[in-house]
């Protein structure tokens, strides 16, 4: 039986294991994911538990949600993303999601990154003004 | 009206209408006024972060995923899930004389109900203390107006000296008294008009304390009329760990402010047992290992770290000056255990108080064998150096005598003046709490004292001695003490008036008759 924490460095090597070119290669994670499966350790599920979390977050550093009140015209896509991928490189996936409530401008989200040009984050700051 | 509409146009012009990059984590766990989130790539340590709802959170643990942070009001209107936002700004309070008379919580927010604390300057919670090159020597003294302590253990503006006993022993009524002195003379300088006087503003800090007892202490500080000149920082125990475990911080913000501006500032933690333990529930919530008696590894630096902004910095920046009076409670007198080494290490001396002493009728019970100061004397009164030079060593040696005598052997004629005198001595040491004594008053008195002019007095008349003594110099001797207290030494002409004055007193006295 291990530890919490030995599962979580376990799943921290392998996590590193599936990096080419400091980017996490998807094939690699599937054969590392089959690999602990097949060998049946009893500790498995901790260690692929805390294996999934770190792709999860490192999907979610490498994926840009940008949020619109309307949908976005194909060329304003098309240059949000170009913007982007200049700041964070190439190895982002961009997602464009509408979202009426922010009633009008854009809300970008890159990891932990936000950049909220929406006019509900502006009625927000409006209010904690008053 | 147009200043109204003037005030919501500039209020809507300060609103940034460029989208700036801001740094967002999302809250993964939550409990116990603790909260771990993921995310806050940027987050700095003891950064102030936006949980929403008007609720602030303190990063505390940075780790490679997530991370750990305490959280400055309800926790209870956040959930899993939440947007957290770092602000680029470490903790900080209100700081300035706004804050004097006011009675505040650990993020300087009124609790007096007196209105908002009238202070545009903030301090960080967290600072770093001053360096060597920075400080001086301690030089003035803190004149706390306990006879024993003034006289035996004396404290110096800059110095930390640890208040240190089992519980009701005295130990918050040493720290109110000096405040009270402290009022009493920063009044009295202001009502002579006296410039050369450097005022010591008070800042009681009070961790894990009874609501009640909070209370009772604004109560007494009212009374004797010294709130004006000091602040009251509460964190009771209602409060949660993690208020308690910022509010010596915070108060420590707030005597820097003075110290910085070149004044003199004096701090009482009360006490900092408690916030030990608070810590080690917040450290406990954040699952940070921990070592002996359950405390984390790092709660040496955590005191050390606070008492260490307790300074005197020199002539060339301010001349300001911070003194920390800790607290600590000791368990059956043991001074052993883990917190009251640790703080007996890293303060410049302890005043012990007994449990013994106290139940016998000596208050304040100060134990003058165990304690010591070890910067004070260097900041004593000359006047007081010549007339209690010699107490220590002469109360040291009657505590000894006087446990041999206790054998029923004949003694001896020297040592049974010994005895009498230092049965004496202790009898004048006692006190009654809140009524500090002017500095010149205790050099008189000690004067009559050591030239065995109470030799003569019964012991259990030694007190009306010496009040009476004491009421003759202030009605008919005034010019004396006035005299004591501006020349600071005594010259064979100020010996040769208290001669005078004590026997003048003496001839009155042995025509008194006893009550």
């Amino acid at each position: 039986m291990i530890s919490s924490k030995q599962a979580r460095r376990r799943a921290r090597q392998l996590f590193r294991l599936c990096h080419v070119k400091g980017f996490v290669d998807e094939t690699r994670v599937r054969r590392v994911v089959l690999h602990v499966l097949n060998a049946g350790y009893r500790e498995c599920p901790a260690i692929l538990a805390h294996f999934l979390r770190l792709v999860r977050l490192d999907r979610h550093q490498h994926t840009a949600r940008i949020e619109s009140a309307t949908p976005l015209p194909a060329d304003l896509q098309a240059s949000t993303e170009a913007s982007l991928k200049g700041i964070y490189g190439l190895g982002l996936t961009t997602a464009f999601v509408e979202r009426p409530s922010l009633l009008g401008g854009m809300r970008i989200q890159v990891g932990n990154d936000v950049y909220d040009g929406s006019v509900l984050a502006r009625l927000a700051a409006l209010q904690n003004n008053f | 009206m147009p200043d109204l509409l003037q005030e919501l146009e500039a209020q809507i012009e300060g609103i940034k209408t460029l989208a700036e990059r801001q740094n967002v984590g999302v809250i993964r766990e939550i409990g116990d006024g603790v909260a771990r989130v993921e995310g806050l790539s940027d987050a700095m340590l003891n950064e102030m972060l936006d949980l929403g709802h008007g609720i602030t959170g303190l990063a505390l643990n940075l780790e490679e995923t997530e991370v750990g942070v305490i959280i400055l009001g309800d926790y209870t209107m956040l959930q899993e899930g939440d947007e957290v936002r770092t602000t680029g700004k470490l903790l900080q309070v209100p700081v300035g004389m706004g804050l004097l008379g006011r009675v505040v919580n650990t993020l300087g927010e009124p609790l007096d109900g007196k209105g908002p604390v009238k202070s545009n300057i903030a301090y960080p919670v967290e600072k770093l203390a001053p360096g060597i090159i920075r400080r001086q020597s301690v030089n003035q003294p803190v004149q706390t107006g306990i006879m024993a302590i003034d006289a035996m253990i004396p404290i110096g503006r800059g110095q930390r000296e640890l208040i240190i006993g089992d519980r009701a022993t005295g130990k918050t009524t040493i720290c109110i008294d000096t405040i009270i002195s402290q009022a009493r003379l920063n009044k009295a300088a202001e009502a002579a008009g006296d410039r050369s006087w450097r005022s010591l503003y008070c800042i009681y800090v009070a961790i894990g304390q009874k609501q009640s007892t909070v209370a009772r202490v604004i109560a007494t500080l009212e009374e004797a009329g010294a709130m004006p000149y000091t602040i009251v920082l509460a964190s009771p125990a209602s409060d949660s760990a993690t208020n308690q475990y910022l509010a010596p911080f915070a108060g420590a913000a707030m005597g820097e402010w003075f110290m910085d501006n070149g004044m003199d500032a004096l701090i009482v933690y009360d006490d900092l047992s408690k916030h030990a333990v608070a810590y080690r529930q917040v450290s406990l919530v954040l699952k940070r290992p921990s070592g002996r008696e359950a405390y984390p590894g790092d709660v040496f630096y955590l005191h050390s770290r606070l008492l260490e902004r307790a300074a005197r910095v020199g002539e060339k920046y301010g001349n300001g000056s911070v003194t920390a009076l800790p607290i600590i409670e000791t368990q059956a007198g043991d001074v052993s255990a883990y917190i009251p080494t640790n703080v007996i290490s890293i303060t410049d001396g302890q005043i012990y108080l007994e449990s013994d002493l106290f139940f016998q009728g000596v208050r304040p019970a100060i134990s003058v064998g165990l304690s010591v100061s070890r910067v004070g004397s260097a900041a004593q009164m000359k006047a007081m150096k010549q007339v209690a030079g010699q107490l220590k060593g002469d109360l040291a040696q009657f505590r000894e005598l006087a446990a041999f005598a206790q054998f029923g052997s004949e003694l001896d004629a020297k040592t049974q003046a010994q005895i009498d005198r230092g049965k004496r001595i202790m009898e004048v040491f006692k006190q009654p709490q809140y009524d500090p004594i002017p500095v010149e008053v205790q050099v008189a008195v000690l004067w009559a004292v050591q030239n065995g002019y109470v030799d003569q007095v019964p012991v259990e008349r030694v007190k009306e001695f010496q009040a009476k003594l004491t009421d003759f110099l202030n009605t008919r001797k005034r010019e004396l003490l006035e005299k004591i207290g501006r020349q600071q030494t005594l010259s064979d002409d100020l010996k040769a008036g208290l001669k005078s004055a004590v026997e003048e007193f003496a001839q009155t006295w042995k025509t008194t008759p006893a009550r």
